[in-house]
């Protein structure tokens, strides 16, 4: 046993892995596995936004966009042609991919405010065509009778079963955002977001990149739209409008911005907290304003950045913290210049 | 081209101005709030649905019963929504300084304040608003015109030229126009910024205030008024160049008729579609929006 820390790491993630695999058969009932298996598409959804955002910083709110595109593309395939989702989930995550890198070609000529307009006008655009197109999308009836995976002759149906096909895509999504933010591009991409010129100067292609990590955010989504599709069998236009954007906004920045643990914390918690504040009613939604506010104001870092900043400050190495090769203080202050 | 086409023509155009000015005097609420504190305040659409529930609980007698005439509950509407706004500016002062994601993200969770305080208040159902001038649309040259319409366009051109005026004569006006240019020479040269800065931004929330009680009686008055205006009057303020006074009414007005003129001749379904794709080419082609923007971005 030369290295113990080996050992701690091993049994947490045994206890992780046990955790996970276990929760569907201990939930006490579906919609909670129902709740949980929502909040997986949000930290897909999520991880690319911070992909894009909070690595890249581009600024987009074409999410609920992209998204659409991947659920879009799952359904009409899967109730026109019977495509399974084993086929639908690349396509839909190319078409979305290929809509990312589209909205992406005005932003290399616009920035900042200018460029957050773009993309709401471009996703409204994107949102009013499926309200429209009714003879494709069936207009705001929505597409009904999606088929539920099967695999290896066994129904993938009901949210305990979906819950391992999500928790499959999320790791693997997770593991490659990883490993894009370690390698070239990520480093890329940071350098893009903290200062354009120098890393232009340096010699990064920042066109190719802003458009690679726009497109990625939308391979992310598109596969998010896919499950989303095939999960709940039904989608209507209503769900990928400008606010499920402003949604996934807010839980990355919550969890924290530049940070793809943040996409963790910010997904899982915010439909569950709000699950767990329902029935209060309009003052539950007056609260989560305020504590939007008290966040943005008080935390920029989000949940992540106050965690870094207890550990900074108190010499507690968190379990799940990696050794501090990538300098923290830049990860968590995500971008703070002046307008 | 027959004597119809031309009037229907005229028609949708004056229909495009009304509602273009609407989204002038929001786009002047986000400019004044931009070039004075560089805040590109999100929750616009929800301060210009406050403003006008503020001047229409009037005339609507829902306060004690009293009925009050327009203009008063007009001119109440833009006062009480100006000392609003005097609050608001305290809130938002803050959140000038940061990132405009947080920009973004502070200022709509602002504004998710507003509307449910604005449901619990004055219930989720909205209600139509009784017309201070008679329905009956008035001919000039075979086109027909809502005096309503008139009205809202008349009005905000008295208060566009109104602005103008304020900030190139009056000595506030001046001084918030200093202000809005070099923060720091001004507070050098004795100009109270942060007054400025609050006056600025209340007078932000009485355009939207004045904007909101005008539509009242061509709109349906309720809670979720708010969002669809404050994006089409930040669409006009950044079309028009980010911080511009000029630019905004332009932006609006350019956006209305485009929205009306489509909504028109081209397709009533796609309406919002086309102005946003007009305004992603425009922007494409002059980055800085048609007048241009005032503050330039340091490299």
């Amino acid at each position: 046993m030369k290295n113990p820390s080996i050992i701690i790491k091993g049994v947490w993630v045994a206890i992780g892995t046990l955790a996970l695999v276990a929760f569907p058969l201990v939930a006490p009932n579906r919609y909670v596995v129902h709740i949980v298996n929502m909040a997986g598409l949000y930290i897909l959804l999520s991880l690319g936004l911070n992909l894009a955002m909070g690595y890249c910083g581009q600024i987009n709110l074409a999410l609920g966009a992209f998204w659409g595109v991947g659920a879009y593309t799952a359904a009409l395939l899967n109730t026109h042609f019977g495509v399974p989702i084993w086929v639908n989930l690349p396509i839909g995550m190319v078409f979305a991919g290929v809509v990312g890198a589209l909205i992406a070609l005005p932003m290399l000529k616009v920035r900042s405010h200018y460029l957050a307009l773009v993309t709401i006008g471009l996703a409204e655009t994107i949102n009013i065509i499926l309200v429209n197109e009714t003879w494709l999308t069936q207009g705001p009836l929505g597409i009904s009778g999606i088929q539920m995976p099967t695999l290896f002759g066994i129904a993938i149906d009901g949210d305990e079963r979906f819950y391992y096909l999500i928790l499959t895509c999320v790791l693997i999504g997770f593991l490659v955002a990883r490993q894009i933010v370690r390698h070239r591009i990520g480093r890329s991409f940071i350098a893009i977001r903290d200062d354009e010129v120098a890393a232009k100067a340096m010699g990064v292609n920042a066109a190719y990149y802003q458009i690679l990590a726009n497109s990625i955010a939308g391979v992310y989504c598109g596969a998010a739209g896919v499950l989303y599709a095939h999960l709940n069998t039904y989608i209507s236009p209503d769900i990928f409008e400008f606010k499920s954007a402003l949604y996934v906004l807010t839980m990355t920045l919550v969890g924290g911005m530049g940070s793809l643990a943040g996409s963790f914390v910010g997904g899982l918690g915010l439909p569950i907290t709000q699950e767990l504040l329902r029935g209060i009613g309009n003052w539950e939604l007056v609260g989560y304003g305020i504590a939007i506010m008290l966040v943005v104001l008080f935390f920029p870092g989000g949940v992540i950045g106050i965690t870094r900043r207890l550990q900074e400050s108190s010499g507690i190495r968190w379990p799940w913290a990696r050794k501090p090769t990538v300098e923290p203080s830049q990860l968590e202050e995500p971008n703070v210049s002046g307008p | 081209m027959n004597i119809n086409t031309v009037s229907i023509f005229l028609q949708t155009i004056v229909g495009g101005i009304g509602i273009g000015s609407l989204y002038a005097l929001v786009a002047l609420g986000y400019s004044m709030q931009y070039r004075s504190m560089g805040l590109v305040n999100f929750a616009q659409g929800s301060i210009y649905m406050i403003g006008t529930y503020f001047g229409i609980i009037w005339y609507q007698g829902m306060v004690m019963g009293l009925q009050v005439p327009y203009p008063i509950a007009f001119l109440i509407g833009i006062v009480l929504n100006m000392g609003l706004g005097l609050i608001l500016e305290r809130i938002f002062r803050p959140l000038a300084n940061l990132d405009l994601m947080l920009m973004l993200l502070g200022t709509i969770g602002l504004g998710y304040v507003l509307d449910n305080m604005a449901i619990i208040t004055w219930g989720a159902e909205g209600f139509a608003v009784k017309s201070p001038l008679p329905n009956t649309p008035i001919i000039i040259g075979g086109v027909a015109l809502l005096p309503q319409m008139l009205l809202l366009i008349g009005v905000s051109a008295i208060l566009m030229v109104g602005l103008t005026v304020f900030l190139s004569k009056a000595k506030i006006g001046k001084a918030m126009r200093a202000a809005a240019s070099d923060r720091e020479t001004a507070s050098a040269m004795g100009i109270p910024v942060n007054t400025t800065n609050a006056v600025s931004f209340a007078i932000g929330c009485g355009l939207a205030a004045a904007a909101g009680i005008l539509a009242a009686p061509i709109v349906y008055v309720n809670p979720a008024m708010g969002g669809p205006v404050g994006l089409k009057g930040f669409a006009a303020f950044i079309l028009g160049g980010a911080g511009s006074i000029p630019g905004a009414i332009v932006g609006g007005l350019v956006f209305g008729v485009l929205e009306a003129v489509s909504a028109g001749f081209v397709s009533s379904a796609y309406t919002k579609g086309i102005a946003f794709v007009v305004m992603v080419v425009v922007l494409m082609f002059r980055p800085g929006g048609i007048v241009g923007e005032v503050t330039v971005d340091k490299v």
